[in-house]
């Protein structure tokens, strides 16, 4: 249990968030702490001010589920449980790969058309060329937070455990298709450090799309160690934060 | 079947369904709760608790019992709250350009007001506290639920969001100071 420290402010009393840990009688709060509240009138002023806050936040109640909620939660898992050891997405998840290729999809045709000087296509007349960056932005940004969801899996995947490797292979195969459309509107734009990452997350991913169906906890650790050796975790949140924050700017 | 959790679990570990079953039968609730309190919708939260189950289902075998077997169903559930919201969030972002070019008529309502029915359905409070918890970071809303509402301590809530205890309690801390700037003001005025 790592200690909690408590911190007084300058002026003798303590602070806000000294309060709070009271408040919540959080294990490592001195009792010399408590005394003071009960002695010092201002400290005991600030601390009903917090508790009666905090105490109002306790008036949101959520809704109370039937009372064969667990019965009825069960009821609909235990189908798709049946198929444990088969792929099973989950449903957003599927919505956002379908979702990001369709974008992807919109903004290759759109590029192509510009390139190729001919007429827009319809969908993206109207869009004005900030609005169109934006959207290219966060269909990057979409694209490598999803990269990052299966890096992490990989890094903490149980090698004693082989048999789940499966849902991560197709999910990775998902994700080299969509990576070559945004590599490819990239292409044009000459975007070349995320261009160079999506070489370099492409690369990655087709190993796992094409890791052996028998898999060892070797293999699953050889991975693991490549996901680290090359800081690709890393340079994917960087990038995909740098996107992101590039999005909501534009 | 009338088990302790620890026996259910165990059984759980090696395949065995009904243990599991019992496993979602009790906890099932708690789970809503917690899903409920990160997204205020109960569709969202239902689905969440389905998902939640079935991510259980899948990495019990990892399931090692350094924390509990509740705190770490908050946990899967804290991600799959948070997975559900970064892709609505994600779909609202990559349509708002769209909107923006339609000169959308009500593109001028600032984004969180809280509808008629929603003001008329909830208590004064609520009306704030749910927009003042929206504007959280995601880590202080899961932090502040878990601390607040679910009860549970800093060092748990660090087990549960796999984060060192001194950013958990400074997310409790900055979440609790957000939320008296959006809730005292209300407070004083109505006293």
């Amino acid at each position: 249990m790592s200690e909690i420290s408590v911190n007084h402010t300058g002026s003798g009393h303590l602070s806000d968030d000294d309060l709070v840990l009271l408040y919540y009688k959080e294990p490592g709060v001195p009792g010399a702490v408590r005394e003071h509240v009960l002695e010092c009138p201002q400290c005991a002023a600030s601390a009903e001010r917090l508790a009666r806050t905090l105490n109002a936040c306790d008036e949101w109640v959520p809704p109370e589920p039937e009372a064969d909620f667990g019965r009825s939660i069960w009821a609909q898992i235990a189908p798709q449980m049946a198929d444990r050891r088969r792929p099973r997405f989950s449903g957003w998840f599927k919505v956002a790969v379908a979702f990001a290729a369709t974008a992807a999809l919109l903004i290759v045709a759109f590029v192509a058309g510009r390139a190729t000087r001919g007429p827009a296509p319809s969908i993206t007349a109207g869009l004005s060329r900030q609005a169109r960056e934006r959207i290219l932005a966060i269909s990057l940004a979409d694209h490598l937070d999803r990269v990052e969801m299966l890096l992490t899996e990989v890094s903490n995947a149980d090698d004693t455990d082989v048999s789940q490797f499966q849902d991560n292979r197709l999910r990775a195969q998902d994700l080299v298709d969509e990576g070559r459309l945004m590599r490819q509107t990239l292409a044009r734009s000459g975007e070349s450090a995320t261009l160079s990452l999506l070489d370099e997350v492409e690369r990655f991913m087709l190993e796992v799309a094409n890791a052996p169906e028998q898999m060892t906890p070797e293999d699953v650790r050889e991975l693991r160690g490549r996901i680290g050796s090359g800081s690709l975790l890393f340079k994917v949140r960087i990038i995909e934060s740098n996107l992101r924050t590039e999005g909501q700017r534009s | 079947m009338d088990l302790g959790d620890d026996i259910a679990i165990s059984r759980a570990r090696r395949g065995d369904r009904d243990a599991f079953r019992v496993l979602v039968e009790r906890h099932a609730r708690a789970v809503f709760r917690l899903a409920y309190r990160m997204t205020n919708s109960e569709t969202d939260a239902e689905d969440i608790v389905q998902e939640t189950f079935l991510r259980a289902w899948k990495q019990i075998a990892k399931f090692d019992g350094r924390a509990s077997f509740p705190t770490w169903l908050h946990r899967i559930c804290a991600n799959c709250s948070l997975d559900l919201i970064r892709a609505r969030k994600r779909k609202q972002e990559l349509h708002q350009p769209f909107e923006d070019e339609a000169s959308d008529p009500f593109s001028q309502i600032p984004a969180g007001s809280p509808s008629p029915e929603r003001l008329a359905q909830s208590s004064q409070i609520s009306a704030i506290l749910i927009p003042a918890l929206d504007s959280l970071s995601e880590m202080e809303r899961t932090a502040f639920v878990m601390r607040h509402y679910e009860g549970m301590g800093i060092e748990e809530i660090s087990e549960a969001l796999g984060v060192q205890p001194g950013a958990a309690k400074h997310s409790v801390f900055r979440a609790v100071q957000k939320l008296r700037r959006a809730l005292e003001p209300a407070m004083s005025a109505s006293r």
